[in-house]
Protein backbone atom coordinates (compact mmCIF):
# COMPACT_ATOMS: atom_id res chain seq x y z
CA UNK A 1 0.00 0.00 0.00
CA UNK A 2 2.79 2.12 0.66
CA UNK A 3 6.15 2.00 -0.80
CA UNK A 4 9.19 4.25 0.30
CA UNK A 5 12.51 3.92 -1.79
CA UNK A 6 15.71 5.68 -0.88
CA UNK A 7 13.98 9.05 0.50
CA UNK A 8 16.03 11.63 1.01
CA UNK A 9 15.10 15.28 2.18
CA UNK A 10 17.62 17.94 2.67
CA UNK A 11 17.55 21.18 4.02
CA UNK A 12 20.62 23.04 2.62
CA UNK A 13 23.36 21.16 4.39
CA UNK A 14 21.22 19.62 6.93
CA UNK A 15 19.75 16.21 5.80
CA UNK A 16 16.57 15.34 7.63
CA UNK A 17 15.49 11.94 6.13
CA UNK A 18 19.07 10.17 4.64
CA UNK A 19 17.80 7.11 2.29
CA UNK A 20 15.21 5.87 3.95
CA UNK A 21 12.93 2.73 2.48
CA UNK A 22 10.25 1.01 3.89
CA UNK A 23 7.06 -0.56 3.01
CA UNK A 24 3.39 -1.09 4.36
CA UNK A 25 1.23 -3.94 3.39
CA UNK A 26 -2.66 -3.10 3.01
CA UNK A 27 -4.39 -3.32 6.80
CA UNK A 28 -1.38 -3.02 8.31
CA UNK A 29 -0.41 -0.52 11.44
CA UNK A 30 3.38 0.49 11.09
CA UNK A 31 4.81 2.43 13.66
CA UNK A 32 6.95 4.84 12.76
CA UNK A 33 9.39 5.58 16.00
CA UNK A 34 12.33 8.16 16.74
CA UNK A 35 13.41 10.36 19.03
CA UNK A 36 11.92 14.32 18.52
CA UNK A 37 14.13 15.41 15.58
CA UNK A 38 14.49 11.65 13.83
CA UNK A 39 13.10 12.49 10.77
CA UNK A 40 9.31 10.92 11.30
CA UNK A 41 7.36 14.37 10.64
CA UNK A 42 9.38 15.07 7.30
CA UNK A 43 9.00 11.81 6.16
CA UNK A 44 5.24 11.65 7.02
CA UNK A 45 4.88 15.08 5.24
CA UNK A 46 6.56 13.94 1.71
CA UNK A 47 4.37 10.66 2.01
CA UNK A 48 1.47 13.35 1.94
CA UNK A 49 2.16 15.27 -0.55
CA UNK A 50 2.65 18.64 1.70
CA UNK A 51 6.69 18.35 0.81
CA UNK A 52 8.47 17.23 -1.93
CA UNK A 53 11.68 15.02 -1.45
CA UNK A 54 15.22 15.81 -2.48
CA UNK A 55 15.72 12.55 -4.20
CA UNK A 56 14.03 9.04 -3.97
CA UNK A 57 10.35 7.69 -4.43
CA UNK A 58 7.36 6.59 -2.86
CA UNK A 59 4.53 5.42 -3.89
CA UNK A 60 0.44 5.51 -2.13
CA UNK A 61 -2.46 3.22 -2.91
CA UNK A 62 -0.38 2.45 -5.99
CA UNK A 63 0.12 6.33 -7.20
CA UNK A 64 3.65 7.94 -6.86
CA UNK A 65 3.35 10.85 -4.62
CA UNK A 66 5.45 13.06 -6.51
CA UNK A 67 3.79 12.53 -10.09
CA UNK A 68 0.29 11.93 -9.42
CA UNK A 69 0.09 14.23 -6.00
CA UNK A 70 -3.85 14.62 -6.13
CA UNK A 71 -4.83 10.75 -6.31
CA UNK A 72 -3.03 9.99 -3.32
CA UNK A 73 -4.00 13.01 -1.50
CA UNK A 74 -7.57 12.23 -2.30
CA UNK A 75 -6.70 8.44 -0.73
CA UNK A 76 -5.26 9.70 2.43
CA UNK A 77 -5.79 10.90 5.76
CA UNK A 78 -3.48 13.10 7.84
CA UNK A 79 -3.23 14.21 11.04
CA UNK A 80 -0.48 16.66 11.73
CA UNK A 81 1.47 16.59 14.98
CA UNK A 82 -1.01 19.81 15.81
CA UNK A 83 -4.83 19.30 14.38
CA UNK A 84 -5.00 21.60 11.67
CA UNK A 85 -8.37 23.33 13.56
CA UNK A 86 -10.08 26.61 12.41
CA UNK A 87 -10.91 27.97 16.10
CA UNK A 88 -13.65 30.42 15.20
CA UNK A 89 -15.77 27.04 13.04
CA UNK A 90 -17.94 24.68 14.87
CA UNK A 91 -16.78 20.83 14.95
CA UNK A 92 -19.92 20.46 12.36
CA UNK A 93 -18.83 23.41 9.89
CA UNK A 94 -15.32 22.33 10.14
CA UNK A 95 -15.78 18.67 9.20
CA UNK A 96 -18.51 19.48 6.52
CA UNK A 97 -15.50 21.88 5.19
CA UNK A 98 -13.00 19.39 5.32
CA UNK A 99 -15.47 16.88 3.67
CA UNK A 100 -15.80 19.04 0.89
CA UNK A 101 -11.99 20.38 0.10
CA UNK A 102 -11.46 16.59 0.00
CA UNK A 103 -14.06 15.95 -2.23
CA UNK A 104 -16.56 13.71 -0.60
CA UNK A 105 -20.04 13.99 -2.85
CA UNK A 106 -22.70 16.25 -1.09
CA UNK A 107 -25.05 13.41 -1.08
CA UNK A 108 -22.83 11.40 1.25
CA UNK A 109 -21.51 14.37 3.14
CA UNK A 110 -23.88 14.00 6.02
CA UNK A 111 -23.74 10.48 6.49
CA UNK A 112 -19.74 10.35 6.35
CA UNK A 113 -19.36 13.68 8.91
CA UNK A 114 -21.65 11.36 11.39
CA UNK A 115 -19.59 8.28 10.70
CA UNK A 116 -16.40 10.43 11.87
CA UNK A 117 -17.78 11.74 14.66
CA UNK A 118 -19.32 8.60 15.68
CA UNK A 119 -16.35 6.89 15.42
CA UNK A 120 -14.25 9.50 17.51
CA UNK A 121 -16.50 9.59 20.04
CA UNK A 122 -17.57 13.31 19.26
CA UNK A 123 -21.30 12.43 19.06
CA UNK A 124 -23.47 15.51 20.24
CA UNK A 125 -20.53 18.09 19.96
CA UNK A 126 -21.28 19.45 16.03
CA UNK A 127 -22.41 22.99 17.45
CA UNK A 128 -19.21 23.39 19.59
CA UNK A 129 -16.85 25.88 18.23
CA UNK A 130 -13.08 24.90 18.23
CA UNK A 131 -11.54 27.19 19.84
CA UNK A 132 -13.13 26.47 22.85
CA UNK A 133 -12.49 22.20 22.98
CA UNK A 134 -10.04 21.00 25.25
CA UNK A 135 -6.74 19.35 23.86
CA UNK A 136 -8.13 15.82 23.90
CA UNK A 137 -11.19 16.57 22.35
CA UNK A 138 -9.10 19.31 19.60
CA UNK A 139 -7.54 15.70 18.91
CA UNK A 140 -10.76 14.03 18.32
CA UNK A 141 -11.77 16.42 15.85
CA UNK A 142 -8.69 16.04 14.17
CA UNK A 143 -9.04 12.27 13.56
CA UNK A 144 -12.26 12.60 12.16
CA UNK A 145 -11.07 14.92 9.92
CA UNK A 146 -8.61 12.30 9.02
CA UNK A 147 -11.39 9.92 8.32
CA UNK A 148 -14.19 12.10 7.36
CA UNK A 149 -13.48 10.35 3.27
CA UNK A 150 -13.12 7.43 4.18
CA UNK A 151 -9.44 7.01 3.44
CA UNK A 152 -7.62 3.83 2.38
CA UNK A 153 -4.93 4.85 4.13
CA UNK A 154 -4.28 6.71 7.37
CA UNK A 155 -1.02 8.50 8.55
CA UNK A 156 -1.34 9.83 12.10
CA UNK A 157 1.50 12.20 13.44
CA UNK A 158 1.85 11.67 17.24
CA UNK A 159 -1.65 10.99 17.73
CA UNK A 160 -1.42 10.46 21.71
CA UNK A 161 0.84 13.43 21.81
CA UNK A 162 -0.39 15.37 25.10
CA UNK A 163 -3.19 13.39 25.70
CA UNK A 164 -4.42 12.54 29.56
CA UNK A 165 -3.97 8.67 30.32
CA UNK A 166 -7.36 7.77 29.81
CA UNK A 167 -7.62 10.10 26.53
CA UNK A 168 -4.69 7.99 25.22
CA UNK A 169 -5.93 4.48 26.07
CA UNK A 170 -9.52 5.89 24.05
CA UNK A 171 -7.87 7.17 20.99
CA UNK A 172 -5.56 3.84 21.03
CA UNK A 173 -8.75 1.83 21.21
CA UNK A 174 -10.13 3.71 18.27
CA UNK A 175 -6.12 2.97 16.36
CA UNK A 176 -7.03 -0.92 17.22
CA UNK A 177 -10.60 -0.80 15.27
CA UNK A 178 -9.00 0.97 12.62
CA UNK A 179 -6.43 -1.02 12.15
CA UNK A 180 -7.07 -4.36 9.52
CA UNK A 181 -9.66 -2.25 7.69
CA UNK A 182 -7.28 0.53 7.26
CA UNK A 183 -3.20 0.83 6.46
CA UNK A 184 -2.08 2.96 8.88
CA UNK A 185 1.25 4.52 9.54
CA UNK A 186 1.55 6.32 12.95
CA UNK A 187 4.43 7.99 14.36
CA UNK A 188 5.36 7.97 17.61
CA UNK A 189 7.91 7.84 20.42
CA UNK A 190 6.27 6.36 23.50
CA UNK A 191 7.10 3.00 22.93
CA UNK A 192 4.37 1.42 24.88
CA UNK A 193 2.06 2.72 22.03
CA UNK A 194 3.81 0.50 19.16
CA UNK A 195 3.91 -2.22 21.71
CA UNK A 196 0.51 -2.27 22.18
CA UNK A 197 -0.62 -1.42 18.63
CA UNK A 198 1.64 -1.94 15.78
CA UNK A 199 1.95 -4.67 13.07
CA UNK A 200 5.39 -3.97 12.62
CA UNK A 201 8.41 -1.02 13.37
CA UNK A 202 10.94 1.13 11.99
CA UNK A 203 12.75 3.06 13.98
CA UNK A 204 14.75 5.79 12.72
CA UNK A 205 17.39 8.16 14.08
CA UNK A 206 19.31 11.26 12.65
CA UNK A 207 17.24 10.51 9.57
CA UNK A 208 18.06 7.47 9.18
CA UNK A 209 16.53 3.73 9.45
CA UNK A 210 18.22 1.70 12.18
CA UNK A 211 15.87 -0.57 12.68
CA UNK A 212 13.06 -2.50 11.02
CA UNK A 213 10.98 -5.40 10.45
CA UNK A 214 8.00 -7.18 12.91
CA UNK A 215 8.45 -6.07 16.79
CA UNK A 216 10.18 -9.44 17.46
CA UNK A 217 12.43 -8.67 15.01
CA UNK A 218 13.48 -5.41 16.18
CA UNK A 219 14.11 -6.15 19.33
CA UNK A 220 16.21 -9.03 18.46
CA UNK A 221 17.98 -6.51 15.80
CA UNK A 222 18.37 -4.04 18.67
CA UNK A 223 19.69 -5.70 21.58
CA UNK A 224 19.52 -9.12 21.89
CA UNK A 225 17.84 -11.58 25.02
CA UNK A 226 19.48 -12.25 28.00
CA UNK A 227 18.95 -14.16 30.83
CA UNK A 228 18.86 -12.98 34.95
CA UNK A 229 20.66 -15.10 37.34
CA UNK A 230 20.28 -15.11 40.85
CA UNK A 231 21.84 -17.82 43.10
CA UNK A 232 22.41 -17.62 46.70
CA UNK A 233 26.36 -17.77 46.31
CA UNK A 234 28.93 -15.97 46.36
CA UNK A 235 28.51 -12.86 43.07
CA UNK A 236 32.08 -13.35 41.45
CA UNK A 237 32.21 -17.09 42.25
CA UNK A 238 29.21 -17.92 40.94
CA UNK A 239 29.51 -15.36 38.00
CA UNK A 240 33.35 -17.55 36.87
CA UNK A 241 31.39 -20.77 37.32
CA UNK A 242 28.58 -20.16 34.66
CA UNK A 243 31.09 -18.11 32.27
CA UNK A 244 33.23 -21.53 32.09
CA UNK A 245 29.67 -23.03 30.53
CA UNK A 246 29.91 -23.81 27.17
CA UNK A 247 26.72 -22.09 25.97
CA UNK A 248 27.45 -18.95 28.02
CA UNK A 249 29.07 -15.65 25.81
CA UNK A 250 29.37 -13.35 28.34
CA UNK A 251 28.20 -12.87 32.38
CA UNK A 252 28.09 -9.47 34.27
CA UNK A 253 27.28 -9.29 37.98
CA UNK A 254 24.19 -6.31 38.36
CA UNK A 255 22.39 -5.35 41.54
CA UNK A 256 19.80 -7.43 40.19
CA UNK A 257 21.48 -10.78 39.72
CA UNK A 258 23.74 -11.76 36.98
CA UNK A 259 23.00 -10.94 33.75
CA UNK A 260 23.82 -13.52 31.03
CA UNK A 261 24.08 -13.43 27.70
CA UNK A 262 24.22 -16.84 25.60
CA UNK A 263 24.22 -18.40 21.82
CA UNK A 264 21.51 -20.78 23.16
CA UNK A 265 19.11 -21.15 25.97
CA UNK A 266 22.09 -21.37 28.79
CA UNK A 267 18.91 -21.79 31.83
CA UNK A 268 19.42 -25.83 31.80
CA UNK A 269 23.09 -25.88 31.85
CA UNK A 270 22.95 -22.87 34.71
CA UNK A 271 20.18 -25.08 37.00
CA UNK A 272 22.25 -27.99 36.55
CA UNK A 273 25.32 -26.17 37.99
CA UNK A 274 23.66 -24.81 40.82
CA UNK A 275 22.36 -28.34 41.32
CA UNK A 276 25.65 -29.62 41.74
CA UNK A 277 27.36 -26.83 44.08
CA UNK A 278 24.43 -27.06 46.37
CA UNK A 279 23.30 -23.11 45.19
CA UNK A 280 19.42 -22.29 46.09
CA UNK A 281 18.47 -20.72 42.53
CA UNK A 282 16.22 -17.77 43.60
CA UNK A 283 15.64 -16.92 39.82
CA UNK A 284 16.71 -17.83 36.34
CA UNK A 285 14.78 -15.52 33.93
CA UNK A 286 14.44 -15.01 29.92
CA UNK A 287 14.18 -11.58 29.39
CA UNK A 288 13.06 -10.26 25.88
CA UNK A 289 14.07 -6.73 25.96
CA UNK A 290 11.34 -3.88 25.68
CA UNK A 291 11.20 -1.90 22.62
CA UNK A 292 12.20 1.01 24.85
CA UNK A 293 15.78 -0.80 25.66
CA UNK A 294 16.22 -2.06 22.24
CA UNK A 295 15.58 1.77 20.97
CA UNK A 296 18.14 2.90 24.23
CA UNK A 297 20.76 0.11 22.73
CA UNK A 298 19.94 1.63 19.00
CA UNK A 299 20.90 5.23 20.21
CA UNK A 300 23.50 4.44 22.46
CA UNK A 301 24.94 2.42 19.29
CA UNK A 302 24.47 5.22 16.72
CA UNK A 303 26.12 7.67 18.65
CA UNK B 1 -12.49 25.71 -10.09
CA UNK B 2 -15.14 23.82 -7.13
CA UNK B 3 -12.05 24.01 -4.76
CA UNK B 4 -11.99 27.80 -4.87
CA UNK B 5 -15.80 27.71 -4.30
CA UNK B 6 -15.06 25.53 -1.21
CA UNK B 7 -12.48 28.18 0.05
CA UNK B 8 -14.92 31.33 -0.58
CA UNK B 9 -17.31 29.38 1.51
CA UNK B 10 -15.11 29.11 4.31
CA UNK B 11 -13.35 32.40 4.12
CA UNK B 12 -16.43 34.14 4.36
CA UNK B 13 -17.92 32.11 7.32
CA UNK B 14 -14.66 32.91 9.29
CA UNK B 15 -15.63 35.94 8.29
CA UNK B 16 -19.16 36.65 9.80
CA UNK B 17 -18.61 34.63 12.66
CA UNK B 18 -15.93 36.43 14.25
CA UNK B 19 -16.67 39.78 14.66
CA UNK B 20 -13.55 41.03 12.11
CA UNK B 21 -16.22 41.71 9.39
CA UNK B 22 -18.71 44.00 11.01
CA UNK B 23 -15.86 46.07 12.55
CA UNK B 24 -14.34 46.66 8.97
CA UNK B 25 -17.48 47.57 7.56
CA UNK B 26 -18.34 49.99 10.64
CA UNK B 27 -14.58 51.90 10.00
CA UNK B 28 -15.14 51.83 6.27
CA UNK B 29 -18.50 53.07 6.67
CA UNK B 30 -17.78 55.59 8.86
CA UNK B 31 -14.66 56.73 6.63
CA UNK B 32 -16.64 57.04 3.95
CA UNK B 33 -19.05 59.63 5.92
CA UNK B 34 -16.30 61.54 7.06
CA UNK B 35 -15.13 61.66 3.85
CA UNK B 36 -18.45 62.44 1.73
CA UNK B 37 -19.28 65.55 4.63
CA UNK B 38 -16.03 66.50 3.82
CA UNK B 39 -16.69 66.83 0.41
CA UNK B 40 -20.27 68.43 0.45
CA UNK B 41 -18.54 70.94 3.16
CA UNK B 42 -15.37 71.93 1.23
CA UNK B 43 -16.68 72.14 -1.87
CA UNK B 44 -20.61 72.81 -1.82
CA UNK B 45 -21.44 70.74 -4.70
CA UNK B 46 -23.36 67.22 -5.10
CA UNK B 47 -20.93 65.44 -5.97
CA UNK B 48 -19.30 62.38 -4.59
CA UNK B 49 -15.80 62.91 -6.31
CA UNK B 50 -13.96 63.89 -3.02
CA UNK B 51 -15.42 60.87 -1.03
CA UNK B 52 -14.98 58.39 -4.03
CA UNK B 53 -11.49 59.51 -4.08
CA UNK B 54 -10.58 59.87 -0.62
CA UNK B 55 -11.94 56.47 0.17
CA UNK B 56 -9.68 54.60 -2.63
CA UNK B 57 -6.59 55.63 -0.43
CA UNK B 58 -8.38 54.45 2.93
CA UNK B 59 -8.77 51.12 1.07
CA UNK B 60 -4.88 51.27 1.21
CA UNK B 61 -4.53 51.05 4.66
CA UNK B 62 -7.70 48.97 5.51
CA UNK B 63 -7.63 46.23 2.92
CA UNK B 64 -4.56 45.26 3.63
CA UNK B 65 -5.91 44.70 7.45
CA UNK B 66 -8.28 42.35 5.73
CA UNK B 67 -6.58 39.98 3.94
CA UNK B 68 -3.51 39.70 6.65
CA UNK B 69 -5.03 36.52 8.22
CA UNK B 70 -5.34 34.60 5.27
CA UNK B 71 -1.97 32.71 5.02
CA UNK B 72 -0.19 33.98 7.71
CA UNK B 73 -2.95 32.73 9.96
CA UNK B 74 -2.97 29.28 8.52
CA UNK B 75 0.14 29.20 8.26
CA UNK B 76 0.44 29.41 11.77
CA UNK B 77 -2.19 27.22 12.96
CA UNK B 78 -1.26 24.61 11.06
CA UNK B 79 -4.08 24.38 9.02
CA UNK B 80 -1.86 25.47 5.75
CA UNK B 81 -0.71 21.44 6.00
CA UNK B 82 -4.66 20.96 6.04
CA UNK B 83 -4.80 22.70 3.04
CA UNK B 84 -2.00 20.91 0.85
CA UNK B 85 -2.69 17.43 1.77
CA UNK B 86 -5.81 17.81 0.32
CA UNK B 87 -6.58 17.07 -3.29
CA UNK B 88 -6.79 21.33 -4.09
CA UNK B 89 -4.78 23.05 -6.43
CA UNK B 90 -2.84 25.92 -4.71
CA UNK B 91 -4.67 28.18 -7.45
CA UNK B 92 -7.84 27.29 -6.36
CA UNK B 93 -6.65 28.34 -2.34
CA UNK B 94 -5.51 31.47 -3.31
CA UNK B 95 -8.87 32.64 -6.10
CA UNK B 96 -10.90 30.84 -3.55
CA UNK B 97 -9.13 33.60 -0.18
CA UNK B 98 -9.47 36.15 -3.26
CA UNK B 99 -12.84 36.20 -3.93
CA UNK B 100 -13.37 35.98 -0.27
CA UNK B 101 -11.29 39.41 0.45
CA UNK B 102 -13.08 40.58 -2.54
CA UNK B 103 -16.47 40.19 -1.62
CA UNK B 104 -16.28 41.35 1.67
CA UNK B 105 -14.58 44.60 -0.34
CA UNK B 106 -17.50 44.87 -2.58
CA UNK B 107 -20.03 44.86 0.63
CA UNK B 108 -18.58 47.10 2.07
CA UNK B 109 -18.36 49.72 -0.54
CA UNK B 110 -22.16 48.63 -1.40
CA UNK B 111 -22.87 49.85 2.12
CA UNK B 112 -21.38 53.10 0.92
CA UNK B 113 -24.39 53.65 -1.91
CA UNK B 114 -25.97 55.50 1.21
CA UNK B 115 -24.54 58.74 0.71
CA UNK B 116 -25.45 58.73 -3.09
CA UNK B 117 -28.86 58.19 -1.94
CA UNK B 118 -28.62 60.93 0.43
CA UNK B 119 -27.13 63.09 -2.58
CA UNK B 120 -30.28 62.08 -4.75
CA UNK B 121 -32.67 63.09 -2.09
CA UNK B 122 -31.24 66.63 -2.14
CA UNK B 123 -29.54 67.24 -5.54
CA UNK B 124 -29.12 65.75 -8.44
CA UNK B 125 -26.39 63.31 -9.39
CA UNK B 126 -24.70 62.35 -12.22
CA UNK B 127 -25.63 58.69 -11.70
CA UNK B 128 -23.30 57.65 -14.79
CA UNK B 129 -19.88 59.01 -12.74
CA UNK B 130 -21.20 57.42 -9.68
CA UNK B 131 -21.71 54.43 -11.80
CA UNK B 132 -18.39 54.19 -13.47
CA UNK B 133 -16.60 55.94 -10.22
CA UNK B 134 -17.82 52.68 -8.25
CA UNK B 135 -15.88 50.18 -11.04
CA UNK B 136 -13.12 52.00 -10.27
CA UNK B 137 -13.25 51.40 -7.04
CA UNK B 138 -14.13 47.84 -7.26
CA UNK B 139 -10.81 47.49 -9.46
CA UNK B 140 -9.40 48.55 -6.56
CA UNK B 141 -10.30 46.64 -4.18
CA UNK B 142 -9.68 43.71 -6.42
CA UNK B 143 -5.70 44.80 -7.21
CA UNK B 144 -5.21 45.82 -3.08
CA UNK B 145 -6.56 42.28 -2.08
CA UNK B 146 -4.54 40.51 -4.20
CA UNK B 147 -1.25 42.83 -2.77
CA UNK B 148 -2.46 41.75 0.61
CA UNK B 149 -2.67 38.17 0.21
CA UNK B 150 0.61 38.65 -1.38
CA UNK B 151 1.65 40.08 2.10
CA UNK B 152 0.15 37.64 3.78
CA UNK B 153 1.73 34.50 2.45
CA UNK B 154 5.53 36.25 2.76
CA UNK B 155 5.38 35.77 6.81
CA UNK B 156 3.13 34.20 9.79
CA UNK B 157 2.81 36.96 11.46
CA UNK B 158 -0.35 38.55 11.23
CA UNK B 159 0.69 42.15 11.81
CA UNK B 160 3.46 41.93 9.94
CA UNK B 161 1.17 40.76 6.69
CA UNK B 162 -0.85 43.83 7.10
CA UNK B 163 1.71 46.16 8.09
CA UNK B 164 4.07 44.52 4.85
CA UNK B 165 0.32 44.76 2.63
CA UNK B 166 0.31 48.60 3.11
CA UNK B 167 3.76 49.07 2.56
CA UNK B 168 3.68 47.68 -0.68
CA UNK B 169 1.10 49.74 -1.63
CA UNK B 170 1.77 52.96 -0.52
CA UNK B 171 4.83 53.24 -3.48
CA UNK B 172 1.43 53.35 -5.87
CA UNK B 173 -0.50 55.77 -4.48
CA UNK B 174 2.84 58.11 -3.76
CA UNK B 175 4.64 57.59 -7.11
CA UNK B 176 1.95 59.41 -9.35
CA UNK B 177 2.53 62.45 -6.77
CA UNK B 178 6.34 62.27 -6.99
CA UNK B 179 6.21 62.34 -10.89
CA UNK B 180 5.25 65.92 -10.61
CA UNK B 181 8.53 66.66 -9.60
CA UNK B 182 10.81 64.81 -12.19
CA UNK B 183 11.87 65.33 -15.34
CA UNK B 184 9.42 65.38 -18.52
CA UNK B 185 10.81 62.91 -19.86
CA UNK B 186 10.14 60.63 -16.31
CA UNK B 187 6.58 61.59 -15.56
CA UNK B 188 4.67 60.10 -17.77
CA UNK B 189 6.07 56.49 -16.97
CA UNK B 190 5.97 57.22 -13.53
CA UNK B 191 2.19 58.21 -13.63
CA UNK B 192 1.21 55.11 -15.07
CA UNK B 193 2.84 53.60 -12.02
CA UNK B 194 0.32 55.06 -9.88
CA UNK B 195 -3.38 53.48 -8.93
CA UNK B 196 -4.90 57.53 -8.83
CA UNK B 197 -3.85 57.59 -12.42
CA UNK B 198 -6.09 55.13 -13.79
CA UNK B 199 -8.37 55.72 -11.15
CA UNK B 200 -9.27 59.63 -12.96
CA UNK B 201 -11.08 58.70 -15.84
CA UNK B 202 -13.81 56.21 -13.61
CA UNK B 203 -14.29 59.39 -11.69
CA UNK B 204 -14.72 61.07 -15.21
CA UNK B 205 -17.51 59.13 -15.87
CA UNK B 206 -15.11 56.88 -18.25
CA UNK B 207 -14.57 53.25 -18.34
CA UNK B 208 -11.11 53.39 -20.56
CA UNK B 209 -10.52 49.02 -21.31
CA UNK B 210 -6.55 50.48 -20.96
CA UNK B 211 -7.29 50.92 -17.38
CA UNK B 212 -9.29 48.01 -17.03
CA UNK B 213 -6.50 46.23 -18.15
CA UNK B 214 -4.06 48.48 -15.59
CA UNK B 215 -5.80 46.87 -12.77
CA UNK B 216 -6.18 43.54 -13.82
CA UNK B 217 -2.34 42.99 -14.71
CA UNK B 218 -1.92 44.23 -11.14
CA UNK B 219 -4.24 41.75 -9.91
CA UNK B 220 -2.84 38.97 -11.65
CA UNK B 221 0.75 40.05 -11.05
CA UNK B 222 0.37 39.93 -7.37
CA UNK B 223 -1.84 36.39 -7.51
CA UNK B 224 1.15 35.38 -9.16
CA UNK B 225 3.91 36.14 -6.91
CA UNK B 226 1.64 34.48 -3.93
CA UNK B 227 1.40 31.48 -6.15
CA UNK B 228 5.47 31.33 -6.49
CA UNK B 229 5.81 32.72 -3.05
CA UNK B 230 3.83 29.47 -1.84
CA UNK B 231 5.17 27.05 -4.01
CA UNK B 232 8.56 27.83 -3.00
CA UNK B 233 7.83 27.61 0.64
CA UNK B 234 7.55 23.75 0.01
CA UNK B 235 10.87 23.54 -1.32
CA UNK B 236 12.77 25.28 1.32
Amino acid sequence: MIEVRRLTKRYGPFTAVDDVSFEVGEGEVLGFIGPNGAGKTTTMRILTGFLPATEGDARVAGFDVFEAPMEVKKRVGYLPETPPLYRELSVGQYLAFVAELRGVPSKERFRRIGDAMERVGLRGWEQRILGSLSKGYRQRVGLAQALVHDPPVLILDEPTSGLDPAQTAEVRELMRELAGERTVVLSTHILREVEALCDRVVMIYKGQVVAAGTLDEVRQIAASVRYEVEVDADAATAATAIGGLAEVATVEPTERGLVVRAKTDPRPAIASLAHDRGWAVRGLTRVVPTLEEAFLAVVEREG
Amino acid sequence: MSGAWTILKKELRIYFVSPVAYAFLGVFLFLAGLFFYMGIALTGEASLRVMLGNLSIAMIFVLPMLTMRHFAEEQRGGTFELMMTAPLPLSSLIVGKWLASLVLCLLMLTGTLLFPAVLAYYGDPDWGVVFTSYVGLACCCAAFCATGLFASSLTNDQVAAGMGGIVLLLPFWLIGNAATYVDEAWRAPLEQLGFLTHLQSFTKGVVDTADLFWFACFTFVFLFLTFRTLESRRWR
